[in-house]
């Protein structure tokens, strides 16, 4: 039977490949690698729970300079306050208070839910009308619940403040 | 089989024989890069988180920059500092100052601070009322009060950590209407 072009290349393939030793790729040494990584990272497991947390820097309170020496001291007119913003927390409302236009105050009647979404639209609206100021004081009540103070931190990072105090009511020694 | 036929086959097998020795095994070679990529990718991500100090239930936010591993107050059922008991927390909120002009003192987690700052400045050489530029994070649990945070937070400035920041659980944002 005379030989046809299909069997005569397929011929020479075969042949080449037996010259070649083509076997595929070698996967027993990267499954050992991979064993020994499983192995001696349980081994080194220190059941610490590493979850994806976020963190609220927080700044020293502002403070009434008084010393014209300690005014020296100040690098820039930046770290002056113009606009003194303060959020006061109780367990059932919210006050804004600053100091500018002669003192404004604004009262949201809650701590949760569409309160705090009105909070935000009204720090948001603030920040708009000062763009200067980035600094608010948080002046929370003590029985104040921390998870709550930090649904409040949040607003006021989404309504881009970015120097945020947690500051304390004076109070007399126990 | 023809002539011409036999050679090149005898050429091409010489052709390939030749390859053959000259041929580089490179499995071990990508088995050692995986090896290194994946211990790379661990440390430098997963080595700089911050970890849960154990026993605190964190409240969560959706904002915020991504907590790193810091000096951290723990303040669970017992008071934490790096990882080592210190005291209770109910003995924390107890405690009583003993400075009359710093109400909010916990003396007992105030000589620990202020210990650790000692050390710090000691070893960067700074004197004693050099600021002292160090973070230090806290870690609460969320049923806490206002009242107890003030005093860890008034604690840790005076025992020279100015740098303070609260970390909590990262939530995905929820999506607007």
């Amino acid at each position: 039977m005379a030989s046809t072009y299909f069997h005569r290349t397929r011929l020479r393939r075969e042949e080449r490949k037996a010259t070649m030793h083509q076997g595929g790729l070698n996967l027993v040494p990267l499954v050992d690698i991979l064993t020994s990584i499983v192995f001696f990272s349980l081994l080194t497991y220190a059941g610490a729970a590493l979850a994806a947390l976020t963190s609220f820097d927080l700044t020293l309170p502002p403070t009434v300079v008084e010393n014209p020496a300690d005014l020296q001291k100040l690098k820039s007119e930046k770290e002056l306050l113009n606009l003194l913003l303060v959020v006061r927390l109780y367990d059932d409302r919210i006050e804004i208070e600053h100091s500018a236009d002669g003192g404004y105050r604004k009262r949201v009647g809650g701590v949760e839910g569409a309160f705090l979404d009105e909070f935000e639209k009204e720090m948001t609206a603030i920040r708009a009308r000062y763009p200067q100021n980035k600094d608010v004081l948080v002046l929370p009540a003590d029985g104040m619940n921390y998870e709550t103070i930090v649904h409040v931190l949040e607003r006021l990072k989404l309504a881009r403040y970015s120097g945020i105090s947690l500051g304390t009511r004076s109070r007399e020694a126990k | 089989m023809s002539r011409a036929r036999e050679e090149r086959q005898l050429r091409r097998s010489r052709m390939f024989a030749g390859f053959g020795v000259q041929q580089l095994n490179l499995v071990p070679l990508v088995d050692t890069f995986v090896s290194i990529v994946f211990f790379a990718l661990t440390t430098t991500t997963v080595g700089e988180l911050a970890p849960v100090v154990p026993g605190v239930s964190l409240p969560s936010a959706s904002v915020g920059t991504t907590a790193l591993s810091q000096f951290t107050i723990g303040i669970g059922a017992n008071v934490t500092v790096a990882n080592r008991a210190v005291m209770s927390t109910a003995e924390a909120a107890g405690s009583v100052s003993d400075d009359p002009r710093q109400p909010l003192k916990i003396p007992v987690l105030y000589r620990e601070l202020r210990h650790i700052a000692d050390s710090i400045r000691a070893e960067r050489h700074l004197a004693p009322r050099d600021e002292l530029k160090y973070p230090l994070a806290i870690q609460g649990d969320k049923s806490m009060r206002y009242d107890l945070l003030s005093r860890f937070m008034q604690t840790a400035r005076l025992a020279g950590f100015r740098q303070l920041s609260l970390q909590v659980e990262r939530r995905s944002p929820v999506a607007g209407p």
